[in-house]
């Protein structure tokens, strides 16, 4: 796999394996239920704000929009039997948070912090850490050369 | 001597008052995932803060674990808040002390 920023200010991530595939497919995967990321940040605020009711339902469907915008985007390219998947300038901040909640939720299950042997940890651990370091490297591609900062 | 006496019921409401008003601080707190760019991106846009606040701010955040990115009115502190949310920003709000 290879990710190269455009000229029109996007990036393409090219494909060249099925484990390529694969890898962009975790994503929505490893976010698993957004729901879940927004009733997380209500329990920030106190009961008293009634964040549950008035501001985690406009959360929820914020970030299942941003899951479901790159698994139509990558699920179209493969369907149609492209080498390659692009981000376009304009969709960058979708990728971004789409990506940031997969890496958000892999934190809350498996809390790489602190831990720091993975070579020598569960295959589970491991693949997850390793999602997450992919994850990393495509988020600071989409800040340097995509996201207007 | 009675008479400089503050009425109780009048005190109380004037200590309620002044509770309203108070004003309220929103708070980003750190995580181990938001990268530093973001963080101080996402504060220039929600506050429109320059990128030398933002990234103070930032790096107050990174290292003390949280800092007060603005104090105002409750209901723009509420909307504050819920814009960091979307942009998946750990933060809260707390009475100003």
């Amino acid at each position: 796999m290879n990710v190269i920023p455009t000229l029109e200010g996007g990036l393409v991530i090219q494909l060249e394996t099925e484990a390529d595939w694969m890898v962009l497919e975790t994503i929505w995967t490893d976010i698993g239920r957004p729901a879940h990321l927004a009733e997380s940040l209500a329990d920030l605020m106190d009961e008293e704000s009634d964040w549950e009711e008035w501001v985690v339902p406009d959360l929820e469907e914020h970030f299942n929009h941003q899951s479901q915008f790159i698994q139509a985007a990558v699920e179209h390219a493969r369907d149609n039997n492209k080498k390659a998947v692009f981000i376009k300038r304009q969709d960058g901040e979708k990728w971004y948070g789409a990506i940031n909640q997969a890496r958000l939720a892999l934190e809350a299950r498996y809390g790489f912090k602190g831990a720091e042997d993975f070579e020598n940890a569960p295959a589970e651990l491991r693949s997850a850490h390793f999602r997450d370091r992919f994850y990393l490297q495509l988020q600071s591609l989409l800040l340097e050369y995509v996201i207007d900062r | 001597m009675g008479l400089l006496m503050p009425n109780p019921i009048q005190q109380n409401k004037n200590q309620i008052e002044v509770q309203k008003d108070l004003p309220w601080s929103v708070l980003v707190l750190d995580d181990p995932v938001n990268l530093m760019d973001y963080v101080t991106m996402v504060l220039k846009r929600v506050f429109g803060y320059d990128e030398q606040r933002a990234n103070a701010l930032m790096m107050e955040v990174h290292t003390r674990g949280r800092s007060v990115v603005w104090t105002g009115a409750r209901e723009k502190a509420e909307f504050y808040v819920q814009q960091l949310h979307s942009w998946q920003l750990k933060s809260t709000m707390e009475k100003a002390s």
